[in-house]
């Protein structure tokens, strides 16, 4: 029960943190989301991480508990990732031509020239 | 790699990013293997179990006391004189005792420092009559020694491999720089781009983990790959066995006195134990010169719930049962050591735990993988001739067939050669591992032989039939089909038959996105041409 709890907090805080990025946003809206909502969720994705920690070593201890955590965030991340791809192909076979949203020009240029 | 070509600091990520190839292609064939027999091993007593079918289900967890008394009659009456013996106790993961045992000096089994093993029935105390079978050890033995070769060999060629993982993980960071950045990023249908999309997010999701297992690993060998701080702090018998005995719970005989007293009951002494840790959290019994005035019995704690290898135990004078010590802490640098091996091999697991080890595992035997192929992907757009590529990438392309695909044919062959090798056959356990080793080179062969994409294919999806008819053939061929296994409740039966067939159906999808992948359709820049392997299998994941 508790393993599922920090599951699903992972799970909901890679969602949070994979949606306030702006290629992201871009993937999934075509346009960027607020600033405001942005940093809330960044806030709420960082926050439900702490809080998934707090679960687990509470639970368990810091030994386990960080091993445990370890595990359930690697996975979570996995999970939220090959949920945005299979949105991002999903809504291509549906409606606009195959592949829109990756032959979408991306935002790279502005991150990778600092 | 070259994306970034714009941006500055290019020439330590240049280097870098050159380091991370080739460290990672040199021994990337022995760290796919490595990884995926690694990761099978987490849970290598189900899979001993599955191999043992001649040993019943076991539904409930017998009483460790009476087992422990049980065995330690046995061995009593079974190796007289012998000088140390040592049981590991059933747990919920195991139906069988595993214990071995040093033979009486002079005894007619072999001369002063030989051993003996066996697995006893904790229900009867006597041996088991299974199949002969190494069962799942074959593949926690041969993912860090190897086979055919002496041991030591096989460590050091491991140590070599995790040396260069540890390289390839450093450089590949240092290289990838835009961890958080692209933390998410998944550019599909670019081919190359895509690949390394997919290589970094293996990579960076089970990062901690990656880092973790590799260091580790070297960790747990330590003692021989670094051996010179030993040898020049502990010289005396005396320090060597205090040494011993901060790393592991195995107490070493005196000298006997000769005077034959039998040994107190052992069921008493675990029941101490038990008291102290928990019904089910004792782990191992270890008796010295039992049956003569100087016995000891140590009773080990069990690894459940506590990040540390280090040596918990309680030892009991052997002639009387009393209990004489206590010992529940080792020096920080043993502890240190002690945690760092813990983590390695996850014995202290939960369920849930387990299967995570085991999911992130695989995710890094997939980055191990990604990066084998994107090697071959990178260099075929290079191809002066895509129809006749220099040796090199040839032989590239052909070792990734066999050692990726080809691996879990051969795999999967061994569980077939444990269903079908007669059981009468003479060293039946080591024809099980000729046969493993017989198919793993066939299929080289035939990536050798066949066209590279055909290869790839066939090879998948034999993986993919052989792996959805074992449980047909366990059906067949033991009397615990997954009827009967889900009737009894037995996990250990119906977990093995369903994973075989996700596993199937992983490599059937791999398969099919091999076959249907058609280069000129998906578009990538312009040198797209046959791009077989490349992007073969670039939305497999997906």
């Amino acid at each position: 029960m508790m393993h599922l709890l920090s599951f699903a907090l992972c799970l909901a805080a890679f969602a949070a943190l994979a949606l306030a990025m702006e290629r992201q946003q871009h993937d999934l809206f075509g346009r960027p989301l607020e600033p405001a909502l942005t940093r809330a969720l960044r806030m709420t994705g960082t926050s439900a991480l702490l809080l998934a920690l707090g679960v687990l070593v509470n639970w368990q201890g810091w030994g386990l508990g960080l091993v445990m955590l370890s595990g359930h965030t690697s996975l979570a991340a996995g999970v939220v990732f090959c949920t945005i791809i299979r949105i991002m192909n999903g809504g291509g076979r549906r409606g606009a031509p195959p592949r829109t949203a990756q032959s979408r020009p991306l935002p790279t240029s502005s991150r990778s020239s600092p | 790699m070259e994306k970034d070509q714009r941006s500055p600091g290019r020439g330590i990520r240049q280097s870098m990013s050159g380091l991370h190839i080739w460290a990672g292609l040199l021994m990337g064939w022995i760290l796919y293997a490595m990884f995926l027999t690694g990761t099978v091993s987490y849970f290598k007593d189900e899979l001993s179990q599955w191999m043992r079918p001649e040993l019943a289900h076991q539904a409930e967890l017998p009483d460790p006391a009476l087992v422990a008394q049980r065995i330690a009659d046995e061995l009593v009456a079974s190796v007289p004189g012998s000088p140390q013996w040592s049981m590991r106790l059933p747990d919920a993961r195991t139906n069988s005792v595993y214990a071995f045992w040093r033979t009486a000096p002079g005894s007619a089994e072999g001369g002063r420092r030989a051993f003996g093993e066996a697995n006893f029935d904790p229900a009867t105390g006597g041996k088991v009559t299974a199949r002969d079978t190494l069962g799942g050890d074959f593949f926690y033995r041969f993912h860090f020694q190897f086979h055919y070769m002496p041991a030591l060999w096989g460590r050091w060629i491991a140590g070599a491999a995790a040396m260069f993982m540890l390289v390839a993980i450093v450089s590949g960071v240092i290289t990838h720089k835009k961890i958080f950045v692209d933390f998410f990023t998944f550019r599909g249908g670019k081919g190359q781009r895509s690949w390394l999309d997919a290589h970094n997010a293996l990579s960076v999701f089970g990062l901690p983990f990656h880092f973790m297992i590799t260091y580790t690993g070297l960790v747990t060998l330590m003692a021989l790959y670094m051996p010179w701080g030993e040898q020049l702090a502990i010289k005396t018998q005396a320090e060597r066995q205090q040494m011993t005995a901060e790393l592991n719970a195995f107490i070493q005989p005196g000298k006997p006195s000769g005077q034959a007293v039998p040994l107190a009951p052992v069921a008493e002494m675990v029941r101490q134990a038990q008291e102290r840790w928990g019904r089910e959290n004792v782990g191992r019994v270890t008796a010295t010169n039992p049956g003569d005035s100087t016995a000891r019995v140590a009773v080990a704690r069990g690894e459940s719930g506590r990040v540390s290898m280090s040596p918990q135990y309680m030892l009991f004078e052997g002639t009387t049962g009393r209990l004489l010590e206590v010992r529940e802490g080792v020096g920080s640098a043993a502890e240190t050591r002690g945690v760092l091996y813990a983590l390695h091999l996850g014995r202290f697991s939960d369920g849930v735990t387990r299967w995570l080890y085991f999911l992130v595992s695989l995710m890094g035997t997939a980055m191990v993988g990604t990066g084998l192929v994107m090697w071959t992907v990178k260099r075929r757009q290079k191809l002066a001739d895509p129809e006749r590529p220099h040796i090199g990438f040839r032989i590239v392309e052909r070792l990734n067939i066999a050692s990726i695909a080809g691996l879990s044919v051969a795999m999967t062959a061994y569980l077939w050669g444990n269903r079908l090798l007669p059981a009468g056959l003479a060293e039946r356990a080591a024809w099980e591992i000729h046969l493993f080793f017989a198919v793993w080179a066939l299929t080289l062969a035939h990536a050798v032989l066949r066209p590279a994409k055909a290869a790839w294919i066939e090879q998948l999806w034999a993986a993919a039939a052989l792996l959805a008819l074992l449980p047909v053939l366990n059906a067949v061929t033991t009397d615990r089909p997954l009827w009967h296994s889900l009737g009894q409740g037995d996990w250990v039966f119906i977990g093995t038959d369903l994973m075989c067939w996700a596993l199937a159906a992983l490599h059937a999808v791999l398969a099919i996105r091999t076959a249907r992948h058609r280069p000129k359709l998906r578009a990538a820049p312009a040198k797209g041409r046959t791009g077989i392997i490349g992007g073969a299998l670039e939305e497999g994941r997906s």
